[in-house]
């Protein structure tokens, strides 16, 4: 079985023996040919795991008793960006499944699904493993959000209120496109893919974590599919109608600019990485999709794109 | 400490103007964080208008070459660019504290007019600048 077949068709117990490197690379082998959207929904019903099957005592060990302090700052840090950032996009996706072709609605209604998975691993990740308290998942992502960068509202208030922007007319094209930016390429396809990247590099090298591991693995194999989705409406939007391509810019050009303000200091050494790391891997990871589905930028954007600043949330 | 004056009046929408023209205080974030808001700032204009559902009105702020230069309660948002509304409990909420930025990103605080790209690319200048007005001491509308 080569690496990306077993990405493909690993259960959860094999998921906790990939590398999130062969994760990432099968993020990107299909974007040249971009699966429709029954394939990725079928891909879903094959893929589906259980969020409660995960097992957190290793976990909950590894924590308290082999992690350093700075550690567990760096690792909640980052975290603390993705737990809230699922929780939104699980909020923000049901409009736009509320627009588009009836194979875009049923695929989109698992990834609806995905994201309350996700939103539920981090809860079970924060009470079982960092301990924080709460009755309800509200409770805990109020314990959490202490731990989210003031900028977190940049990208994410912009997903709420172009959700608002699109439940007015939710087939409105050029909102659907703005929001698909906002969405599939920067939050899932850059910030989320990237903290991915950050997180599960550490937990390998350091033998930590395994509960986490796999079920962030995991995740990180379902937003191959989003990612995938969202390539396929962007690319096919701008192919039926080549003025949205302005759409995706005049979006670039406002998530970028807001992009350079930065709140607080990002503890990324204790977790291997350097600030320098973190921003040539975010323009890594807007380029490869944009090259691979044919977007151009316009020159302004280029040289956004080459001060992308690091910023680490997901969802 | 200064007398509270009561929320949503002419003499509340001069102090929250007097608030925003001050800015923050410019402290517990990065210097680069309020070096991108001084930037978003320079030379800022356009009008906000902030609504309280309840009652109906409206705090329009006008901002002119970065300075708030007027704050007036209104019953409509007039021809502001960005017309945004919360209810009571919400305002309330900010007025003890909460982060605005989680009452955006919640859209407790709806953007009801207005080019959301245009309203996103100074939005640390926004949210800053509601965290500093909504604190001004003032008394609940009766």
């Amino acid at each position: 079985m080569t690496e990306l077949s077993a990405v493909a068709e690993s259960d959860l117990q094999g998921i906790r023996d990939l590398d999130i490197d062969d994760v990432l690379a099968y993020v990107h082998s299909d974007l040249k040919r971009l699966p429709d959207y029954t394939e990725l929904y079928r891909r879903y019903l094959r893929q589906r795991w259980d969020v409660y099957d995960l097992d957190f005592t290793q976990d909950a060990l590894d924590w308290r008793e082999r992690m350093t302090q700075d550690e567990r700052d760096a690792f909640v840090g980052v975290s603390a960006g993705f737990h809230h950032g699922e929780r939104q996009v699980e909020v923000e996706l049901p409009v736009f499944m509320l627009g588009g072709s009836e194979e875009s609605k049923i695929y989109m209604s698992s990834q609806i699904e995905d994201e309350a998975r996700h939103t539920v691993f981090f809860d079970r990740f924060y009470r079982e493993v960092v301990g924080m308290p709460g009755d309800s998942v509200q409770d805990v992502l109020d314990a959490s959000f202490e731990h989210v960068s003031e900028t977190f509202v940049g990208p994410f208030g912009l997903l709420a209120y172009q959700a608002d922007e699109l439940r007015r007319d939710p087939e409105d094209a050029a909102a659907r496109v703005r929001y698909g930016t906002t969405y599939f390429l920067w939050i899932e396809g850059v910030l989320a893919l990237s903290v991915m990247k950050i997180t599960l590099t550490y937990c390998r090298r350091r033998g930590f974590l395994p509960g986490y591991y796999t079920g962030f693995t995991a995740t990180c194999r379902d937003e191959a599919r989003h990612v995938q989705f969202g390539m396929r409406f962007l690319r096919d939007s701008v192919r039926e109608d080549p003025r949205l391509l302005l759409q995706i810019h005049e979006t670039l050009r406002t998530i970028l600019a807001i992009n350079g303000a930065t709140s607080r200091t990002l503890a990324l050494e204790a977790l291997g990485w350097s600030a320098d790391e973190v921003r040539r891997l975010m323009i890594r990871q807007l380029k490869m999709k944009l090259v691979d589905v044919g977007i151009a930028l316009a020159p302004d954007i280029e040289e956004m794109v080459t001060r992308i600043e690091p910023e680490l949330a997901g969802g | 400490m200064p007398t509270p004056i009561r929320f949503f009046t002419p003499e509340w929408a001069e102090a929250a103007r007097a608030a925003a023209d001050a800015g923050p205080a410019q402290e517990g974030k990065l210097p680069s964080y309020w070096s991108w808001i001084e930037r978003a700032r320079a030379g800022y204009t356009a009008r906000w208008a902030l609504g309280l559902r309840e009652a109906g009105a409206y705090l329009v702020l006008t901002w002119k070459d970065g300075r708030c230069v007027e704050g007036v309660i209104a019953p409509d948002p007039g021809d502001a660019e960005y017309v945004l509304a919360a209810d009571e409990a919400t305002w309330q909420d900010l007025r003890d504290g909460a982060d605005p930025g989680r009452i955006v990103m919640y859209r407790r605080l709806r953007l009801e007019r207005g080019d959301v790209l245009a309203f996103f690319r100074v939005i640390y200048f926004f949210v800053e600048s509601l965290a500093t007005l909504s604190r001004v001491a003032a008394t609940p509308r009766p």
